[in-house]
């Protein structure tokens, strides 16, 4: 409530980071794992003298970095952009908490970026060890910025002894961090697999298609039988509440966390069916189908992951509507309007209940609900009385344990009951009513 | 219309506010001068581009300029992470508010900036695609550049502008507003671009001057052709530069005029270096390079004096409490030597191989 909120329409600013940051996820995932398969691939062909296969990984590369240090590194700025824009309080928070580890996580950046760019262009000029010594720093610069973003995205689920230390060792070091480590480090070796079938699958060569087809199968086959492990190990150290969250307590999480291990298991057969054992029939329509699946099991698993930490956006630390849960009793006292002071209501419009309740709606729901969008709050209040919604705002938390609190005056709460009311019973008709 | 300013946070300043500020001006030099190369060297490739049909030394010079591009983007955006990472620390009050009032124009910056970037490397690996299309899709990426410039400068005066926050957000809260009634907006972004020139036509007699050992001719050529560019544009930049300091609100423009004695001679003194580079540039490019840089930094310190001036009344860093985290911050400090130690390396490697491979080619 401190900042303006940005009224996105329709989609929702939450949906809008979520959609920059699936597409960035896929890709830069894809940037560290593609590291490592670049260099243990070099290293096997030039110890085989192999110079097909070496012809094939200089072509990869090409579409390494116009994928990699393109898109994956303008997506990843576009994140920051986003949520500094939709979630301002909360991505204070975390720059003020995360400074250096953020400034830690540049260097890494650019250590990593100027090691791709050299190995892209040294293929032709180095010698073979330089070259590859190039290729394993480019993975440890990669490896390590995923280290340093890591800890801080699980912090924001599991902020650990941190709310009492206020220490960055254990908001860094926070209890997911490990677990989620390991499966997104098991998921950037499957995600390597699963674009190089794209490159592979485009080869002119039959003998050397079908052999770095059954090759980057592996490597699929590979990331994704570590990731149940990482995962059970992951779901064992977040919060009770968000594990009940994804397993039954709110329906349509519980159904993307179904969709997340399904698609997984999909991506796993289509690969074990198609390239790895019928190499040679492997055509590039099949690799991108098994691409997008592995874009879709990406996509529903980092959405649970934010779904799960509801109602908070910072854990026992700040609400999804950037409350923080030290201000709540301040915020009660004084009200939505009174803790916003970017409602900007002149003294005529106080007196309109719709008003007042668009803009409590606004400042209090609205990060989560958009009106008649994603998450559209006018469908979910649809057929409520006025009363039943008086009853559902007073007791929010408790009824439904992934929304924060009500914290407007009772003044505050009645308008918003009216506004709500309002959306499916247009006030014309209802004053027509005798 | 009150205005409002969002309250710092809590969790306060995680080192002393010089030291940040102090990061802050040093990191947005060298994002400063790899922005300048490459909005000079887009629009200059585009130019050389079409003259190249007729002149090999155009042709040569867009050669070079589109294998250089790319990672001079990459370059600008990546050196450009850190000033902002340390803006937000600073002045995240100001730099959300003014972001989230032009939204969609500030977040179209990402979309216009994957554009301009595919677009260069179209231009570098596929002028067999483009044809000749090759040209207008280089014009494409330098404006989209531009534009961004542009976005930026839109970005930059909202923050400094907190009596107009309240109001605009009144108007509406759909994040579509731009800052066009600011007088200083056209004169700062010409005041930044036309110094991007400057700063390339340096950055291409410098490629001359390097050339000069295998290519005698073109790198003589590319060194007054460059030293050109830098002299036309640091002339033109005395006019803009001008119109700048005097479109500013009259009591910071004091500042600048005697009513601040620092604030005065660190600009100053950075007009004095671009003045004396200006007069060196056709003898010794290379004394005229560091001349800039030194300009290029007194100017950056200039910039930021200014800012403070601007937000001082209404939000003031000197009075955010510290929380210093020194752990962390010598473990970046640390980082930060052996991580620039080990691109050093990697280039250094990179260089000798180059020539190495060249002098197997000659």
């Amino acid at each position: 409530m401190e900042y303006p909120f940005w009224d996105v329409p329709l989609l929702g600013g939450g949906m809008l980071i979520g959609i920059i940051a699936i597409l960035h996820v896929f890709v830069a995932h894809f940037a560290i794992g593609a590291g490592l398969f670049l260099v243990l691939t070099e290293r096997k062909a030039r110890r085989q003298h192999d110079t097909a296969l070496l012809g094939y990984l200089k072509r990869h590369s090409t579409f390494f970095i116009l994928v990699v240090l393109v898109f994956g590194a303008v997506s990843g700025v576009g994140i920051w952009w986003a949520i500094g824009l939709v979630h301002p309080t909360a991505t204070s928070a975390l720059i003020h908490i995360f400074v250096w580890a953020w400034a830690i996580e540049w260097v890494f950046f650019i250590v990593e970026l100027l090691a791709a760019f050299i190995y892209y262009y040294g293929w032709n000029r180095m010698d073979a060890r330089t070259h590859l010594t190039v290729g394993w720093i480019y993975f440890a610069g990669a490896w390590l910025s995923l280290f340093m973003i890591n800890g801080i995205l699980t912090f924001m689920l599991t902020t650990g002894n941190w709310t009492e230390t206020r220490s960055i060792v254990d908001a860094f070091f926070n209890p997911s961090m490990l677990p989620s480590l390991l499966v997104r480090t098991a998921v950037t070796i499957a995600l390597a697999g699963l674009y190089a079938l794209i490159t592979a699958s485009a080869e002119a060569d039959e003998e050397l298609r079908a052999r770095v087809v059954k090759y980057a199968s592996k490597w699929v086959l590979v990331g994704i039988s570590i990731i149940p492990f990482g995962g059970i190990w992951y779901i064992l150290s977040i919060p009770e509440q968000a594990r009940e969250i994804s397993m039954g307590g709110a329906p349509v999480v519980t159904l993307f966390a179904a969709a997340s291990v399904v698609f997984s298991a999909f991506v796993l057969l289509a690969t074990l069916l198609g390239p790895f054992l019928f190499p040679r029939r492997f055509h590039v329509t099949f690799a991108f189908v098994i691409v997008a699946l592995g874009l879709i099991t990406t996509g529903v698993t980092e959405w649970v992951r934010e779904a799960v930490r509801k109602p908070y956006i910072i854990y026992d630390y700040m609400y999804s509507n950037a409350v923080r849960t030290e201000e709540v009793q301040q915020v009660w006292e004084r009200g939505v309007l009174g803790s916003a002071k970017w409602a900007l209501l002149t003294e005529e419009e106080k007196q309109d209940p719709l008003t007042v309740g668009e803009r409590v709606f606004r400042f209090h729901c609205q990060s989560c609900h958009t009106v008649n969008g994603f998450n559209g709050i006018k469908f979910a209040v649809k057929g409520w009385k006025k009363d039943f919604l008086d009853i559902q705002l007073q007791n929010l938390d408790q009824l439904k344990g992934y929304m924060p609190p009500f914290l407007g005056t009772d003044e505050e709460r009645r308008a918003l009951v009216e506004w709500l009311y309002s959306l499916n019973n247009p006030p014309q008709q209802t004053a027509a009513r005798p | 219309m009150p205005v409002v300013v969002p309250p710092p946070d809590p969790a306060g300043l995680p080192a002393p506010a010089w030291l940040l500020q102090v990061l802050l001006v040093f990191t947005f030099i060298l994002h400063v001068v790899a922005m300048n190369l490459l909005v000079g060297g887009t629009t200059i490739m585009a130019i050389s581009l079409r003259k190249g049909q007729n002149s090999p030394f155009h042709a040569e010079l867009a050669a070079r300029l589109a294998k250089a591009l790319p990672v001079t983007m990459s370059l600008t955006i990546t050196l450009g992470i850190a000033p902002l990472l340390f803006v937000q620390v600073l002045y995240g009050q100001a730099f959300y508010t003014a972001s989230i009032l032009m939204a969609w124009p500030w977040l179209s910056v990402v979309a216009l900036v994957l554009l301009a970037y595919y677009g260069l490397y179209l231009v570098q690996f596929r002028p067999d695609w483009l044809g000749r299309w090759v040209t207008p899709i280089a014009w494409v990426s330098a404006v989209l550049i531009l534009l961004v410039g542009l976005l930026y400068t839109h970005n930059a005066t909202l923050k400094l502008a907190p009596e107009k926050w309240a109001s605009l957000y009144a108007m509406s809260p759909a994040g579509l507003h731009l800052n066009w009634s600011e007088p200083t907006l056209i004169p700062r972004f010409l005041h930044f671009m036309v110094a991007a020139f400057a700063v390339t036509g340096l950055g291409v007699a410098l490629m001359g001057l390097l050339a000069k050992r295998s290519q005698d001719a073109w790198g003589q050529e590319a060194v007054t052709y460059g030293t050109r560019w830098f002299i036309g544009a640091t002339l033109l930049q005395m006019a803009v530069g001008l119109w700048f300091l005097f479109s500013l609100p009259n009591n910071l423009m004091q500042n600048f005029l005697g009513g601040n004695l620092l604030n005065t001679l660190i600009l100053w003194g950075g007009v004095a270096l671009a003045v004396i580079a200006l007069l060196l540039a056709n003898r010794s490019v290379l004394g005229a390079l560091g001349l800039t840089v030194l300009a290029i930094t007194l100017m950056s310190i200039t910039r930021h004096s200014l800012r403070e001036l601007y937000l001082q009344p209404h939000l003031d860093v000197r009075t955010i409490p510290v929380n210093p985290q020194w752990t962390v911050f010598g473990i970046f400090a640390v980082v930060l030597v052996v991580g620039l130690a080990v691109v050093g390396w990697m280039v250094w490697q990179f260089v000798k191989a180059s020539q190495s491979s060249q002098e197997s080619i000659a």
